[in-house]
């Protein structure tokens, strides 16, 4: 009896991860094929983003800085979609700017749809600056002015002959700066931006990331995070309320992963404590 | 989905699915995506930083703007270059250290602002057991000195010190799993959106075969 | 005419004096200590476990000829993190030559292969074996963050290093190489100050140097006068630090913010 406990132990506590895959993999699928609905709590950092953006009047300006590749589509994406729609749909004008290399057909992706869905003029509503290596470098040249890393958008055209930008000389003419991303590039938005020039800063990072981050908020260097893909499936919920998404129209691509991120969350959770359980039953077994 | 659409997605797809089956074993399919993706992004990076890095800061300002001093960046970066031959590699230090030096010059003020001041007086909060918020405020500042003790490398870490140090090393794995768990669900979300991804591709491919 | 010569603000900005004072304090605090260094006082830095883990490593590769992987993160030569690591590659670099090792150096970004040449080649000479440096073993991958994941993983599964050494700026790419290191069975030490990347490393590598110990370990390692005197010098901020902690929350409880407020910069 004891040997037959022993090696249930063993096994919780050797099983090969291949099972685990299996059974998460099994798990993922069937809740895609059969879908539920996930009620979303909106925690308070992500509400002083939506608030912030809500309380922008038509024609006031707003940068984002879309930091992140193809890999973290999934988790910022849906963030980016978000925040584009409220700002178009209130009047708010968008500057854009990248700073990852693999970076601009991600802006250009979501500027292009989200222009289209509301008229939107490249030049008058909105200013993509494009891309530019060394983050640090750049955000402490567009603290002086944008003309100095962007002299031309990303589609070649000189920034002084785009209407938008007529008023607009470095971050003291942007109301704040939202920063999408997955790497080290809010750090140097922290460091440059807002330490440097006091821009005010709010962040969309991924869900690694998040946790890091949590220092600043408290120290008031940034007024939101919106973390990861849950954070993003806070945002829609608020823009949804708010008119500015729609669920028919299919809108909502974060919250409607939240059933599989509930169900995937369940069986990792089980599979802690089954090792867990291992571990300390062996251990006492020894 | 059109033809094109429906072609690209699968290229997508069959990338996906061959990137998973690493989860089993090494084999040819993830082999071959392996390559491909360390291939295709080598040569989209090269490009991209030739558009908007070499063009834009070198070419453009030198060749069309006439702004001779961009000379100066250009013959440091080309220094550089010089590491490649045995006999001139020292003059790429002086490139070397201009790099490092005003890096570090840019960086050190505004990290000890940003990343140690404004936390040190974010941290100085009052303590009490009246209001809730104060009693929080007490874990802050025991997390945050004992987290310390354990980073002080001048003693060794005994007596009430150790315990310091013990009770700063279960603050940082409090924090750890905390971390964790939300890396877990940051990679549950890119397993989610992939599966999504894949599951309305095969609904417009079979609505497409049909 | 260059824009910059047209901007007009100070030379000198008094609102971040208070940054002056610390950064000048901090920086005598350097030099004295590292004054004390090199007139040879003894300065005390406690063991730093996982350390002793990479001699054991070594040896354990020499004893089953397989070749040793290191890897030194993601970030460029302006990271603090990447810097520590190219003086940690120079000793590891060092002991590697003495076992006669193969050194397997993938590095992510151009510049710092420059840096890690120079470093693994510095080790080699140290250790009187200059002939025996391969400078095709410390090559670049791509600076693509999982495109480069993928490559290493790739170098682990074909060359199968007996000990994977991962010390560096990471992010989310660490977890699938230190899983795939742990798949094939090598002794692996890791170290990052990336805290969102260190519950990986923990569960995954057999050591696991934490946030500023992967800074010290370059002062224990080398013993050189300068590491060891900036060691020590970061040794008493962090006392003071904790110090004005204490003071801080103490006056801040009875009222008294400008304590507090002087550290804020306006």
């Amino acid at each position: 009896m004891d040997n037959g406990k022993s090696n249930l132990y063993d096994w919780m506590m050797n099983l090969d991860r291949r099972w685990v895959y299996l059974v998460i993999g099994v798990v993922v699928t069937l809740t895609a094929i059969a879908p539920f609905k996930v009620p979303v709590y909106v925690t308070p950092e992500v509400r002083n983003i939506y608030n912030f953006v809500e309380s922008m009047e038509p024609g006031e300006v707003l940068m984002i800085g879309v930091d992140y590749a193809p890999e973290a589509m999934a988790e910022l994406h849906p963030m980016n979609y978000a925040i584009t729609r409220q700002c178009f749909a209130k009047g708010i004008k968008l500057l854009l700017c990248c700073l990852h290399q693999n970076g601009p057909g991600m802006v250009e992706q979501v500027i292009a749809q989200v222009s289209k869905e509301y008229d939107k003029v490249n030049g008058v509503d909105y200013v993509y600056l494009g891309y530019k290596p060394y983050p640090a470098i750049t955000i402490l040249a567009m603290g002086q002015n944008f003309r100095i890393p962007f002299p031309e958008d990303y589609y070649g055209t000189p920034l002084d002959s785009l209407p938008m930008m007529r008023n607009i000389v470095n971050f003291d003419n942007v109301k704040a700066i939202i920063n999408i991303s997955a790497g080290s590039a809010t750090e140097y938005w922290i460091n440059y931006a807002n330490g440097r020039y006091n821009a005010k800063l709010a962040i969309g990072v991924t869900g690694v990331m998040t946790s890091d981050y949590y220092p600043f908020l408290q120290s008031g260097q940034i007024f939101g995070i919106i973390g990861g893909m849950k954070g993003a499936a806070e945002y829609e919920d608020l823009a949804e309320k708010g008119g500015y998404i729609s669920s028919e129209k299919d809108q909502l691509t974060a919250f409607k992963s939240m059933p599989i991120q509930t169900t995937t969350h369940i069986v990792v959770i089980l599979f802690i404590v089954l090792g867990n359980v291992g571990y300390f039953m062996s251990k006492k077994k020894k | 989905m059109g033809t094109h659409d429906i072609i690209f997605n699968g290229i997508a797809a069959f990338l996906t699915l061959s990137i998973y089956t690493f989860l089993y074993k090494d084999n040819p399919f993830y082999k071959f995506a392996e390559h491909l993706v360390v291939g295709v992004s080598a040569g989209y990076f090269a490009v991209i930083l030739y558009y908007n890095g070499f063009v834009p800061k070198l070419i453009v300002p030198l060749w069309e703007q006439g702004k001779l001093y961009y000379i100066i960046p250009a013959v440091l970066g080309v220094m550089i270059w010089t590491r490649f031959s045995r006999k001139w590699s020292w003059i790429s230090r002086f490139s070397l250290a201009f790099y490092i030096g005003s890096g570090a010059g840019i960086a050190i003020p505004l990290y000890l602002q940003n990343f140690v001041l404004r936390q040190l007086s974010a941290s100085m909060l009052p303590v009490g057991i009246s209001t809730w918020p104060m009693i929080t405020n007490i874990l802050i500042i025991i997390g945050v000195f004992c987290a310390l003790t354990y980073f002080y490398f001048s003693k060794e870490h005994t007596g009430a010190f150790g315990a310091s140090a013990k009770i700063g090393i279960w603050t940082l794995m409090v924090g750890f799993g905390a971390g964790f768990g939300l890396t877990v669900m940051g990679r549950v979300s890119l397993l989610a959106e992939r599966v999504v991804f894949i599951r309305d591709y095969l609904n417009e491919l079979f609505r497409y075969l049909s | 005419m260059p824009s910059f010569l047209f901007y007009s603000s100070s030379w000198f900005d008094f609102n971040r004096i208070n940054v002056f004072i610390i950064l000048g304090a901090f920086f005598i605090f350097v030099i004295y200590f590292i004054w004390q260094a090199k007139a040879g006082k003894s300065l005390f830095v406690r063991r730093i476990a996982g350390l002793d883990a990479i001699e054991e490593a070594v040896g354990r590769a020499t004893e089953m000829g397989k070749p040793i992987l290191y890897i030194s993160g993601i970030e460029d030569m302006d990271n603090l993190q990447t810097v520590a690591s190219m003086i940690i590659l120079g000793n590891v670099a060092e002991m590697v030559a003495r076992y006669e090792v193969p050194l397997l150096v993938p590095i992510c970004v151009p510049f710092v292969v420059t840096v890690a040449e120079e470093s693994v080649k510095q080790g080699y000479m140290k250790a009187g074996k200059p002939e025996a440096y391969n400078p095709n073993n410390v090559r670049y991958l791509t600076q693509e963050q999982f495109a480069y994941a993928a490559g290493v993983n790739g170098i682990m599964l074909r060359e199968k290093p007996a000990a994977n050494f991962m010390f560096g700026s990471f992010y989310a790419e660490s977890l699938l190489m230190a899983e795939t290191g742990l798949s094939t069975g090598a002794i692996q030490v890791a170290g990052t100050a990336n805290i969102h990347q260190l519950p990986f490393f923990v569960v995954a590598c057999d050591f696991t140097l934490i946030g500023e110990e992967l800074f010290a370990a370059s002062a224990y390692l080398s013993r050189e006068p300068k590491l060891l005197g900036s060691l020590k010098a970061s040794d008493l901020a962090k006392f003071l630090i904790m110090i004005s902690l204490i003071v801080g929350a103490l006056l801040e409880t009875f009222g008294i913010t400008r304590f507090t407020s002087w550290f804020f910069v306006r």
